[in-house]
């Protein structure tokens, strides 16, 4: 339900152009399924928050199971549903939360206040020019999940 | 107007000088005034029995032409208004004026008639003052009841609410009256047809009044209706004094004063006849107090254009009246809902710093004070003195220096813990210097080899004898001799 609220983008171009085109805003790409439990949780606490922080960030969902978009799930190395990236002015943020993955959220925020917590803190560290920022959640609301390396 | 109603408050408070007079005045009729302190006079002596005495307004010859006038008035219905004269030239006009004054004392006689039909009454039925109240009423059911003694019989149906009418019957039957002799009741059916009489007066009057608003003054009329508007102009005493007001006396014109000693004015709602009109009766009450603003400065407006004659079609006066309307509405209407604010920018606000007389005070608190200040500084040359003696404790620096004309510093204990070494040199000074040892302390040791033993108190203490003193204390020597 909370996916009519966001924008659903399905083809490659349609994610370049929004790379490109929010300026001095956090961009949140969410790759998922929206049939999927935890993916609908997370859309659900993402649709809350939009109005919250529409003054400095953008919300997108990504369609994971549309063929264009696999380039991006192999870039981004996207193996768990919802995963979500940051991107400030077509930089690619990182985001230190203790887990073994900087480069993406896994998982789904257990509260609204959290997401917008994350958000706040990426627009922060981008502001100064950081390229990675601390996450500010404390340890017992993220996902934890183990990361299998496989042909390597 | 005022006059009439200040003569009534003046005669309460001086009631039993009044008596005096009634004699004297007995064969007046003409002054309106005397007759109504006489009446006044005579409710407090229950000394009549004529209702001529107390009531003289029919027959006084004022009464009689203005009513003629009126009566012409009717008949005719004349509606050629002469846009040309001044207002207050117009015999119609004058007319009016009048009739404004003679219909309150109509009320008032009205008044007085009812005081005496329920004196008279009362050895008959005396629980029916209590349950009717208005006075035409009173005098219509004392009509038709007359010398009845059951009330059942009677039929009250088109004159009381039936509510009223069942309670009239049940008291009745508990009644101790007894019926009137003949020539009381006389007087009571007359007073009952006099009060009945003057209420028909009174009713043609203002009609007529109305009738006749509505072209002496249609812009005012058409905002506070005509009754009102000719109680306003009757008490302003004309149209263009009422012009000349400003709008916060019009919205009090009428008021009754009714604080007595001690009650304050605040609780009272100063409106006057504007209380009466329409717009006000229907707003509500919380609104009240600033409708009737509204009203009275509208009001004044159009009594102004109204003096001028400048607009004799009420144009004006409709157009403010939808201006209030609209006000009025306005200010009922719910507040807009509340949308959800997003967050703000983070850091584009920068942090306010907030100053002025608030602050500087609150920062008055943790400032260094003088008293601080002065223990900062050391005079040089002389040894400061310390809380605990020989540079012990805290410094005093400049505090209890003579020269300094600042405070006497008092041995208030500390509530700070020493540390070891400082408690055991407090201890050392103690005994070295202290003039105050107790009398019981002893110096004699009891040992089982020797017997008496004088020995060192301080040695007990580990204290040594003041071979052991700190660096700066001022009983010590040189710590260390040694011989070259």
């Amino acid at each position: 339900m909370s996916s009519l609220l966001l924008k659903t983008l399905t083809k490659k171009e349609e994610i370049d152009r929004i790379i490109r085109d929010t300026i001095d805003e956090v961009l949140v790409l969410r790759f998922g399924r929206c049939t999927d439990t935890v993916c609908l949780q997370h859309d659900d606490i993402l649709a809350k928050s939009v109005t919250d922080v529409s003054k400095f960030a953008k919300v997108a969902l990504v369609d994971v199971d549309s063929e264009d978009v696999q380039v991006y799930v192999k870039y981004f190395d996207i193996t768990w549903f919802p995963s979500t990236v940051f991107f400030f002015n077509a930089h690619h943020l990182k985001l230190d939360s203790g887990t073994a993955d900087h480069t993406k959220w896994v998982g789904a925020f257990h509260i609204k206040q959290d997401f917008i917590d994350v958000v706040e803190a990426i627009y922060r560290g981008a502001m100064k020019g950081k390229m990675i920022v601390q996450c500010p959640v404390p340890p017992e609301r993220i996902p934890k999940y183990q990361l299998l390396y496989k042909d390597v | 107007m005022a006059t009439l109603e200040d003569s009534f408050l003046a005669d309460l408070d001086e009631l039993s000088d009044n008596e005096a007079e009634m004699d004297e005045n007995d064969g007046d009729v003409g002054n309106e005034e005397e007759d109504v302190d006489m009446d006044m006079a005579d409710l407090e002596t229950l000394n009549y029995d004529d209702l001529d005495i107390v009531s003289k307004l029919q027959k006084s010859q004022r009464y009689i032409d203005i009513m003629q006038k009126v009566e012409e008035a009717l008949a005719k219905d004349s509606d050629g208004a002469e846009k040309g004269t001044v207002l207050e030239d117009d015999p119609e006009y004058k007319l009016i004026v009048d009739c404004n004054q003679l219909s309150v004392d109509i009320e008032n006689e009205i008044a007085i008639v009812h005081n005496f039909i329920r004196d008279k009454y009362k050895l008959k039925f005396q629980e029916l003052e209590s349950l009717v109240h208005h006075p035409i009423d009173y005098a219509r059911v004392v009509k038709k009841i007359g010398n009845e003694t059951d009330i059942t019989l009677v039929d009250l149906g088109d004159l009381l609410p039936s509510a009223i009418i069942m309670g009239i019957s049940v008291t009745s039957l508990t009644t101790k009256g007894s019926p009137l002799p003949e020539d009381v009741l006389q007087k009571v059916l007359g007073a009952c047809d006099r009060a009945l009489d003057l209420d028909s007066a009174r009713k043609k009057v203002l009609d007529f009044v109305e009738s006749k608003m509505g072209s002496i003054a249609p812009n005012l009329s058409a905002i506070v209706g005509s009754a009102v508007a000719a109680k306003l102009v009757g008490t302003a005493g004309g149209v263009s004094a009422l012009a000349k007001m400003p709008a916060c006396n019009v919205q009090v014109l009428g008021h009754k004063r009714k604080n007595l000693a001690g009650f304050s004015s605040t609780s009272q709602s100063r409106v006057g006849y504007l209380e009466q009109t329409e717009i006000l009766q229907s707003t509500p009450p919380g609104l009240r107090a600033r409708a009737s603003r509204l009203v009275a400065a509208k009001s004044t407006l159009a009594a102004r254009v109204d003096a001028t004659r400048g607009d004799m079609a009420g144009i004006n006066g409709r157009a403010l009246r939808e201006e209030i309307r609209k006000k009025i509405e306005k200010w009922q209407e719910p507040p807009p809902a509340r949308q959800p604010k997003p967050l703000p920018v983070p850091d584009s606000e920068p942090k306010k710093r907030r100053g002025g007389r608030r602050l500087r005070k609150m920062k008055e608190r943790y400032a260094v004070t003088d008293m601080r200040k002065m223990a900062n500084r050391m005079r040089f040359g002389t040894p400061e003195e310390s809380s605990l003696g020989a540079g012990l404790g805290e410094g005093y620096g400049m505090l209890g220096q003579a020269g300094s004309n600042r405070l006497r510093v008092s041995s208030v204990p500390s509530k700070l813990k020493l540390n070891a070494k400082v408690a055991k040199k407090l201890k050392e000074r103690q005994y070295t210097g202290g003039a105050t040892t107790s009398g019981l302390t002893s110096s004699l040791a009891f040992t089982p080899v020797q017997g008496i033993e004088l020995c060192n108190p301080q040695q007990a203490l580990g204290l040594g004898s003041g071979t052991q003193s700190t660096y700066f204390s001022e009983s010590g020597t040189f710590s260390k001799l040694k011989k070259i």
